[in-house]
């Protein structure tokens, strides 16, 4: 590929074996840059700068008229990158490893761009590059970015193949470029909505180990983490189709954690098998339902979201006995999914494994904890009144809520938190009170997950960012089965260190949170952002999110909802064909318009004669042709006559007695 | 139009037209070109990714790709759509010396049209623009290797502007010969006037130097009939005209080559009429079968070197 | 004003038989003050039509025959020493009259030639340092014969430039040939013709022709014919910015003797024959000099 083509100087003629146009490299070059940036910016530094360095030293290649490296040099070169790029990834599989190796290739393709042959491929690789990008980043300025990119690149091409270019008509090529893309619009939107979508992919994807998610995790150390973050990411955007729910209620439920070692909390997946059991009894349903869609941002895990506790649940997912939403494959791309959740229900009798699990607590760890619990349980008291009395604690002794609390490091973190240090976010609650819970025995468990949501007036939907990220408890009480307890919640205001957390359990209507607090200042901000995410909404749901379900949706409306995957490419194909069809139909025919409605209108005349066989040569005056055309038509000469007499003295006369509409009247009602 | 002149015509079996030729819709054929496959390979490369990781985006980006290179088909093939070709005059030339054929393109309508290529078949292309209302003029040249007239053969035209992923092209053959000299023999000695057998043209003259008149001054005229006096008056430069002089006709014919091989002969007497004419002689030449006689000028010149190229053609 | 131009056609068809277009083209440039260049044998009627026209006009008329051996003089005049009054008078030519036959033009030296041509340029005569303007209006009538004759000296290309057409009389149809020698000598009958118009009228009318308008359109038409003629193999040069000023003129003047105010495309291509033909020379041997296949390309050029 890197060598230099024989060329054979008997052989014919070839266009593309021409030397490309300067200012066409260039514009290719600058494109070029464009395209590679995103990557560059996700490659390792070392390939980063060596792509770099290979696309500016091209630059000046062109500008200095150096040569280009020999075959050998540009031998050593390629080896040594590609086994680079190994050594970097050990694999040439997946998606990493392969854009890496694309975006050199594509370098290394520019040290031998010779003729305007290997400049097209080069944008054609180009392109190639941008569709890899979008598997990486979807969002909607990216989108825009290379859109923007692949304008640059098509006006690339069209330089390219131009030899005579010349850097004076640069706005010409845009424009050409610009409207070529545009046309293609209406072509690409019958393709999109089209072309039919299959639900999995064809061959199984390659695990994106890089890629990492803010917010929610499948574990969580106790004391590690001394501060949170509160990400700006959106997490999932809710869109309810029935009265939305009171803001105790907004809680979203993710992964369940049950196994602890003291510190560390995590899910029982691996150790028992759970997820695949059902529970023991169905959960009874009360009150109202709450309808509503989901529209989930790729978060590379199985999780999907659901308030407590859902009862309608899409195809795609299923419920685990800890009642979390799973779906069958990982989330690598925006998935929407409408739910049905019931905010009263009673989840009845267990399995006694499952309480058995509940219980789980590692012996010889947090002392203190077990000694305070098992001083209630020896009260006698039930069960609620231990919980009770675990959530009074939390309010009534100095128990602070902060996003900074101090890294607990000894051997029995939740007794250093209970006892010692006192401050605390979410997690730390949560794990302290199930402790309790468990020390008690009281089957109980962490739940994670979001909790709340801003309401976007702009787009009529809730918007759940990463920091909405939570963690509760749930105990099981007899006859009532698994409940939920929230023990941050139990912390009062006055002792919530920041402003924002006190307010994420009160309300979900983003002007009431800011309350008097805000400023015109921060109200216009809010009121930006809410139509920013609207915009990002309304991108994730008929962009990115256009999937096979999407795809029926629209069809449905559209009454080809019962046409199979080959009506639909048959009938995207017809449609294709008739666009191409009906455009190069217009081409023919079309009165090329001068922009001058006298001419235009003679033009018709001289058409509708033309019909007839009364062909206006282009050198014909109109007297001329007025004549030929009495001639053959004696029964129209007045017509015909006026007409010309028109035109005459409007094209070629200085007196202004005749008008204009006038005489296109006239043309327009000429009948030959 | 019926098909099978249609077809007639895509097999490039028509009769040679005079023009201008209009390129309508039947004479443009368009295919793809060898980049236009390679992206069709890349873009299903880039389908099969949009379906595998169900990405939206890069749906997007390959249906606009396919949608823009349909669009860039038009495009290519309106680039040629309602030209006017016309073939000019081409002067002759002699044997092995390329000739220049005119051919002039026309563009009638208010668009632009870049990178245009004109070409005998599988020769190299000459490449123009066309502005709006623009008509150029083209000159290809051709090899010749025969005298008598050469038959121009198909004129290609095409375009694969913008994107050069479509080749649309027209082959028009036009009607119209261009008349290529003999080629001219290395001897350039005209022969002498004794040796001329053949007095007959000139036994009519007689050889009285009667000045006739003045004439401007033609270069190639001989020295000694310039009039110097006017000359020296500043009154310009003119040449003495004289009626039967003698010493400067020359009846150039066949037996005087001295060879017996037709193509020599020719060449030899298109060599002696190009010096004749050059030393400003009156000269007249006889064939078998075809007599010139003695004139001076360009036009004779060409009168008797085309009678030199058609001999028995 | 119309009826003047008419009256001169009319009257002028009643002496010049089976002539109407080169009548119609004779005063149509004496009107677009162009000067005239018939080429033809001798015999067809040259003289009469210059002198019927110069009549017509209410012009001084004056004709001079170019031969081999005409001095500048003999056509600009001379100063002759008079011994009564010890001084030199002027002696006024025939170049001093409105209307000039400049017989058999390529028959006279150049000198005398372009003695004559100068003069028809700058409207001026100079002579030993006085100047004497020539009479307006001016109109020369050259005539030419036709090809290269023993001892004629062909007008060169740029001294053709300086008439703004070059029209051929031909020999008359059958019927007017008929008329011709059935009816009197025409020379006779234009003893009785009276002037239509008069200088004052004329100068009017020439005036006038300023004013036909010609659209933008059509100036775009004429830059296209210009154009192509340069561009085109079949010349060897291409026409002047000059002789695009002589079109666009002749062309004003003609779409006033046919009654408009305005110029149409046909108008300019009626015309072009007349004004392009003698300053265009074809690039290819192979051609005639022939005026209509000259002017074949018309056809190639759209009116845009």
């Amino acid at each position: 590929m890197y060598f230099r083509r024989k060329k054979n100087k008997e052989t014919k003629y070839r266009d593309d074996q021409a030397e490309p146009p300067h200012s066409g490299i260039i514009w290719l070059l600058g494109a070029l840059l464009l395209v590679i940036i995103p990557h560059l910016l996700r490659l390792p530094l070392w390939m980063s700068a060596s792509c770099f360095i290979i696309i500016t030293w091209r630059i000046l290649v062109e500008y200095k008229h150096w040569p280009l490296p020999s075959a050998f040099v540009k031998l050593v070169i390629t080896l040594g990158l590609v086994a680079i790029t190994y050594y970097q990834f050990h694999t040439f599989n997946g998606l990493a490893p392969g854009s890496a190796l694309l975006t050199i290739m594509l370098c290394l393709k520019l040290l031998e761009m010779k003729t305007i042959r290997d400049t097209m491929v080069v944008v054609f690789l180009g392109y190639f590059l941008i569709a890899v990008s979008f598997l990486f980043d979807q969002s909607i300025l990216f989108g825009f970015y290379l859109f923007s990119v692949v304008l640059a690149l098509t006006t690339a091409l069209v330089i390219l193949n131009h030899p005579q270019a010349s850097t004076s008509h640069h706005k010409y090529y845009l424009n050409l470029a610009s409207s070529m893309l545009l046309q293609a619009i209406p072509l690409m939107l019958i393709m999109f909505v089209l072309f039919p979508r299959i639900s999995g992919p064809l061959w199984s994807l390659p695990k994106n180990k890089t890629s990492a998610i803010i917010g929610l995790n499948d574990q969580m150390n106790i004391g590690e983490i001394t501060q949170i973050a509160g990400s700006e990411e959106v997490a999932f955007r809710v869109k309810f189709n029935s009265p939305p729910p009171s803001a105790k209620d907004l809680y979203w439920r993710g992964p369940v954690l049950w196994y602890t070692n003291g510190r560390r909390w995590q899910g029982v997946h691996d150790q028992f098998q759970l997820h695949n059991l059902t529970p023991k009894e169905p959960i009874a349903f009360s009150g109202e339902g709450i309808d509503y869609t989901v529209t989930l941002q790729p978060h590379q895990k199985k999780w999907l979201f659901a308030l407590d506790l859902p009862k309608d649940i899409p195809d795609i997912a299923k419920l685990g006995i800890d009642y979390q939403l799973l779906a069958e494959t990982p989330v690598t791309n925006v998935t929407r999914y409408s739910i049905t959740s019931y905010p009263q229900y009673t989840t009845g009798d267990a399995w006694p494994f499952v309480l058995q699990a509940g219980l789980q607590l590692p012996d010889h760890r947090n002392p203190k904890t077990r000694a305070l619990a098992s001083q209630w349980s020896q009260q006698s008291l039930k069960p609620q009144q231990i919980v009770n009395k675990a959530l009074a604690l939390f309010r009534e002794q100095p128990y602070f809520y902060t996003r900074t609390p101090p890294a607990l490091s000894s051997h029995d973190p939740i007794d250093e938190f209970l006892f010692t240090s006192r401050r605390g976010f979410c997690e730390h609650y949560a794990a302290s009170f199930v402790t309790l819970m468990r020390a008690a025995s009281i089957p109980a468990r962490v739940v994670t997950g979001y909790q709340g949501g801003e309401f976007n007036p702009m787009g009529d939907y809730l918007i759940v960012r990463q920091s909405r990220a939570h963690a509760w408890a749930e105990v099981w009480l007899e006859h009532q089965g698994w409940v939920r307890v929230d023990p941050t919640a139990a912390i009062p205001n006055e002792r919530v260190e920041s402003f924002v957390d006190t307010q994420r359990f009160l309300t979900i209507i983003p002007e009431q949170l800011m309350g008097n607090h805000s400023t015109w200042v921060t109200q216009q901000l809010l009121q930006l952002r809410n139509s920013w995410d609207a915009v990002n909404h309304e991108w994730n749901q008929w962009v990115i999110g256009y999937g096979s379900d999407r795809q029926l949706q629209l069809l449905d409306k559209l009454g080809l909802g019962k046409l199979t995957a080959q009506q639909l490419i048959i009938m995207m194909i017809v449609l294709i064909a008739a666009l191409i069809t009906s455009t190069l139909i217009y081409l023919l025919v079309q009165r090329k318009s001068t922009g001058d409605p006298v001419s235009d209108g003679y033009n018709l005349f001289c058409n509708k004669l033309s019909g007839i066989g009364i062909t206006r040569q282009p050198w014909q005056g109109p007297q001329d042709y007025n004549e030929l055309a009495c001639r053959q038509l004696p029964h129209l000469k007045q017509k015909i006559n006026t007409i010309t007499q028109y035109y005459i003295a409007l094209r070629y006369s200085p007196t202004k007695r005749y008008q204009t509409e006038k005489f296109i009247q006239l043309v327009k009602r000429f009948k030959p | 139009m019926s098909s099978s002149s249609y077809l007639r015509r895509f097999f490039h079996t028509t009769p040679s037209e005079t023009g201008p030729i209009k390129l309508t819709q039947k004479r443009i054929y368009i295919l793809p070109t060898r980049n236009g496959v390679i992206l069709s390979i890349v873009l299903f490369a880039m389908l099969m990714g949009a379906i595998n990781y169900n990405n939206s985006l890069t749906y997007i980006l390959t249906f606009l790709l396919i949608s823009v290179a349909f669009v860039s088909m038009l495009h290519t093939w309106r680039n040629l759509y309602g030209l006017y070709l016309d073939i000019g005059k081409c002067t002759p030339v002699h044997v092995g010396s390329l000739i220049e054929v005119p051919v002039s393109i026309s563009n009638k309508g208010s668009q632009t049209r870049l990178a245009l290529n004109i070409a005998w078949p599988n020769k190299e292309p000459i490449q123009f623009d066309l502005k709006p209302n623009e008509l150029q003029w083209v000159k290809l040249t051709l090899p010749t290797d025969h005298r008598g007239y050469q038959t121009l053969g198909k004129l290609t035209i095409y375009s694969q502007f913008p994107l050069g992923l479509f080749h649309a092209w027209s082959r028009l053959q036009f009607k119209q010969d261009c008349l290529v000299y003999a080629f001219p023999a290395k001897n350039g000695q005209l022969p002498s006037k004794n040796s001329q057998q053949d007095g007959s043209a000139n036994s009519g003259m007689t050889g009285s130097d009667d000045f006739v008149g003045l004439r401007n001054y033609n270069s190639g005229d001989s020295l000694r009939h310039i009039n110097w006096k006017a000359l020296a008056k500043e009154q310009g430069l003119f040449t003495k005209q004289f009626s039967g002089n003698q010493s400067d006709e020359l009846v150039l014919s066949w037996n005087q080559t001295g060879s017996t091989d037709t193509e020599q002969c020719i060449s030899q007497l298109t060599r002696w009429v190009i010096e004749a004419e050059q030393a400003g002689l009156r000269y007249g030449l006889h064939l078998p079968g075809q007599r010139l006689p003695t004139k001076q000028g360009r036009s004779h010149r060409h009168q008797c070197l085309s009678a030199l190229a058609l001999y028995r053609k | 004003m119309y009826q003047y131009t008419d009256d001169a056609i009319k009257q002028i068809n009643q002496i010049v038989l089976g002539k109407p277009q080169q009548i119609r083209l004779s005063l149509c440039c004496l009107l677009a003050q162009g000067h005239l260049l018939i080429e033809d044998v001798p015999g067809v009627g040259k003289t009469v039509l210059s002198h019927v026209l110069a009549t017509t006009l209410g012009l001084d008329f004056n004709r001079i025959q170019f031969t081999s051996d005409l001095l500048p003089a003999d056509i600009l005049g001379c100063a002759v020493y008079e011994r009564e009054q010890g001084n030199f008078r002027f002696h006024f030519g025939p170049i001093f009259s409105q209307v000039i036959l400049a017989d058999e033009i390529n028959r006279a030296t150049p000198r005398a030639q372009s003695a004559l041509l100068e003069a028809m340029e700058e409207q001026q005569v100079s002579i030993e340092g006085n100047t004497h303007k020539l009479r307006t209006p001016f109109f020369v009538i050259a005539t030419q014969n036709p090809g290269f004759q023993v001892g004629t000296f062909p007008l060169p290309e740029s001294q053709l430039d300086r008439f703004l057409m070059r029209i051929k009389l031909g020999y008359p149809d059958y019927q007017a040939e008929r008329r011709l020698l059935a009816g009197e000598d025409p020379r006779r009958s234009m003893e009785q013709l009276k002037p239509v118009m008069d200088e004052e009228i004329l100068s009017k009318l020439q005036q006038r022709v300023h004013q036909i308008h010609i659209s933008d359109a059509l100036l775009d038409y004429v830059q296209v014919l210009l154009n192509f003629s340069r561009e085109s193999p079949h010349y060897l040069t291409g026409l002047s910015p000059r002789a695009g000023l002589a079109l666009v003129h002749a062309a004003r003047a003609w779409a006033m003797i046919h009654h408009r105010n305005h110029v149409l495309p046909e108008d300019i291509q009626e015309l072009l024959p007349y004004v392009a033909a003698h300053r265009l020379q074809p690039s290819n041997e192979m051609r005639s000099n022939n005026q209509d296949e000259l002017m074949a390309p018309l056809e190639e050029v759209a009116i845009p």
